[in-house]
């Protein structure tokens, strides 16, 4: 009998809703854009994936809520962290991930993943909005521009003008007092993007720089915040094609593996272990030893001197020591 | 879960919530004074041997006001707050005050207190911080001796031999009680929350000793079956927090999140309850072992011993609870904690066992914030036993 799960995550600005199936494999997602955290949002999203998938809520056998909202979502058997399942999430669809960088509408996270693709080291940002979603609604408030316009004029900034990274009210001042004096718009927004960078860069330093590094989460879909910010860090970062379901997609496959384990089916045979290893695995390559930096010599050349990130293969302790697939 | 006698613990708790109006309610009706003491090494038994109250003064929970022009705002919200309550008039009650240790933020506090309100005399005589040095013992126990005098000059009674002796008694006999709820809790055999245990240390430290042992028998009398934490709550041990206690709040927090506190070093918590006084010999000479003793019991980062150190007796101490993980509670700007916690994490991570850094400060508790990180911490935990049950 064919079975799914449904991972929901409500956070501050959107509503987002996964129904993966008994293989884990996507059936449909939905992101719903809301004012705040909110009850109406989530219903839409739920309904809408549902729709989207052609079943109804009697179909979906388990459902995990994450987010800020977690425990406003209806009918959730369950809640995880969005630290969690953004970390799950960025497993499945960025496999042999070592470094989750979750920037959201209102706060941002570094999250270290261990060889099963789970939380291993974590870090929060304070309580101040800086380097977060919300500081470049501040940012496009200012420069009286939208979102896409404020990348544009990050991407073509070439002055490195200071700005405080600390305080996303004060930043706001900094902006119109950097106008005031004269400074190019573009200038301005490729600086608070490098100050954003900066940041991050901090948030990723109490956790470890590690390879591969995701980003997940709505400011992922910025594309000046990407190029500053690994630019900051010395590396690539992997840019999923929705990074905004990933908090929701780790909550649908929880909750799947939860139900499996309810069903009797969960990782009791070293077979299904390897099953398991492999699909998250994607059979990719180990950069032994690396910790994440480029340069003394070591260069991620692999892959035909791509300098692309190197995945890991993911390894449970049963499997290495059942020894190799005798197919 | 527990239930402490409701009776017996309210006036505890009532104590615990505003110490300021148990000293003036005490003070009314004893006539006697209210000596104010200031963390974390002070042996309130000298200031009890004289008659007069003892207070260990606390972080006042009302709002910085006044205070904020007295102190830098990178001073720990203890230190803060004492300005504060210097500025306020919150420590009117108090008739002197004394203190034996060193920190930097409490000198400043110190300070301020003296210039706010210069009539309430103030006494500093410094606790070598140095444990294990051949001169140590003598030193410490020369500095109890001028702690004696100016405690003496202060209330103008004499503290005898057999006076302080009687007061090590009724200490000894406070803490000896205080350690039972602390050790069913870590046996498991005792299911009370953190906070509630929190207020029969911090009660101890402001109420009469006396009066404070006998509401704690009564409670031991009166304790409920003896009820274990169920088996799915994951078992924490609470870190760090000197001088000032961790917000109830937090605590409560923290069980909220399908966790259950077995054992602490919190000095509202088993650091100040781990050592008693030698009843034997010298009593004077006997508060200078108490003091030496207590760094071995409980190692702090403000002392310096060769053959002892946190890390270890937390490594220890988890073992003997079974703790699953560590949560680190740090006040804002504790220098002291914030130089010795890299060394903390480190042996934990060697060791591979879960540890979380909270930061806590006077103004305010991110609560959502805060519920985030713990509950991923107990997932992390929660995962790791899994993982021991897969097949190997």
């Amino acid at each position: 009998m064919q079975w799914y799960t449904m991972g929901v995550d409500l956070g501050s600005t959107t509503a987002k809703a996964v129904i993966v199936d008994a293989a884990g494999e996507i059936v449909a997602s939905r992101v719903v854009q809301m004012g705040a955290v909110s009850r109406q949002a989530v219903g839409v999203a739920i309904e809408s994936v549902l729709e989207d998938a052609c079943l109804s809520s009697e179909d979906i056998a388990r459902t995990i809520s994450t987010g800020y909202g977690r425990r406003l979502v209806p009918g959730a058997d369950k809640t995880f962290t969005e630290i969690t399942c953004h970390a799950r999430g960025a497993a499945a669809l960025s496999p042999g991930v070592r470094l989750v960088i979750d920037i959201g509408g209102q706060d941002s996270k570094a999250i270290a993943v261990d060889d099963d693709g789970l939380v291993d080291r974590f870090a929060l940002n304070d309580r101040c909005a800086s380097g977060t979603g919300r500081f470049f609604d501040v940012l496009c408030r200012a420069l009286e521009v939208d979102l896409d316009e404020v990348v544009d004029l990050a991407l073509a900034g070439t002055e490195n003008l200071e700005v405080s990274s600390m305080c996303a009210t004060f930043a706001e001042t900094e902006v119109i007092s950097l106008l005031a004096q004269g400074s190019a718009p573009a200038d301005i927004s490729a600086s608070v993007h490098r100050s954003v960078a900066a940041r991050t860069l901090g948030l990723v330093a109490q956790v470890g720089k590690a390879i591969p590094a995701v980003m997940t989460g709505g400011v992922a879909q910025n594309k000046a915040l990407v190029t500053f910010l690994s630019d900051a860090l010395g590396q690539d970062l992997v840019i999923l094609d929705t990074p905004q379901i990933a908090g929701a997609l780790g909550a649908a496959l929880i909750a799947r593996d939860e139900y499996q384990g309810q069903l009797g089916l969960t990782v009791q045979d070293i077979e299904t272990d390897r099953q398991l290893v492999a699909q998250r695995s994607g059979g990719l390559r180990d950069c032994t030893g690396c910790d994440g930096h480029l340069g003394d010599g070591h260069a991620h050349d692999h892959d035909g001197g791509s300098r692309r990130p190197v995945p890991v293969i993911l390894q449970t302790d049963a499997l290495s020591a059942a020894g190799p697939s005798p197919r | 879960m527990n239930t402490l006698d409701p009776t017996t613990f309210a006036p505890l708790e009532r104590a615990a919530q505003d110490p300021v109006a148990y000293a003036t309610e005490w003070k009314e009706r004893t006539g006697g004074l209210v000596i104010g003491s200031f963390p974390m090494n002070f042996p309130s038994e000298l200031v009890h041997a004289t008659g007069a109250l003892p207070v260990i003064v606390q972080e006042s929970r009302t709002t910085i006001t006044e205070g904020r022009s007295l102190l830098p705002e990178f001073y720990c919200s203890y230190t803060r707050s004492l300005a504060d309550q210097a500025a306020t008039g919150e420590l009117e009650v108090f008739d002197a005050f004394v203190l034996v240790d060193h920190c930097v933020q409490l000198l400043g506090a110190a300070d301020v207190i003296q210039r706010v309100i210069p009539d309430k005399p103030l006494h500093f005589t410094q606790f070598i911080s140095s444990m294990d040095d051949a001169w140590s013992r003598g030193a410490v126990e020369e500095k109890v001796q001028a702690m004696r005098a100016e405690v003496e000059e202060s209330t103008g009674v004499t503290v005898t031999d057999e006076s302080l002796t009687a007061s090590i008694r009724v200490f000894n006999e406070n803490r000896r009680l205080l350690r039972e709820f602390f050790d069913l809790r870590r046996t498991g055999r005792l299911h009370i929350p953190a906070s509630a245990l929190q207020v029969l240390v911090k009660s101890s430290m402001v109420m009469d000793i006396t009066e404070h042992t006998a509401l704690l028998q009564q409670l031991l009398d009166r304790l409920d079956t003896l009820s274990s934490a169920p088996e799915h709550l994951v078992r924490l041990h609470l870190s760090g927090h000197f001088c000032a206690p961790p917000r109830p709040e937090l605590l409560n927090l923290l069980e909220e999140c399908d966790v259950v506190i077995v054992n602490d070093d919190l000095y509202h918590g088993s650091r100040y309850i781990s050592t008693d006084v030698p009843k034997d010999g010298d009593p004077f000479a006997a508060l200078a072992s108490w003091y030496l003793d207590r760094n071995v019991n409980v190692p702090c980062a403000t002392r310096v011993q060769l053959d002892v150190d946190w890390q270890s007796y937390l490594v220890d101490t988890l073992a003997d609870s079974g703790a699953e993980g560590v949560v680190t509670l740090q006040a804002k700007f504790c220098e002291p904690l914030m130089l010795y916690y890299p060394e903390l994490r480190r042996t934990l991570g060697e060791r591979d066992i879960p540890e979380l850094l909270i930061e806590t400060e006077h103004e305010g508790l991110a609560a959502e914030s805060i519920r985030t990180t713990i509950e991923t911490f107990v997932e992390r935990i929660r995962r790791q036993r899994s993982k021991q049950l897969l097949p190997a």
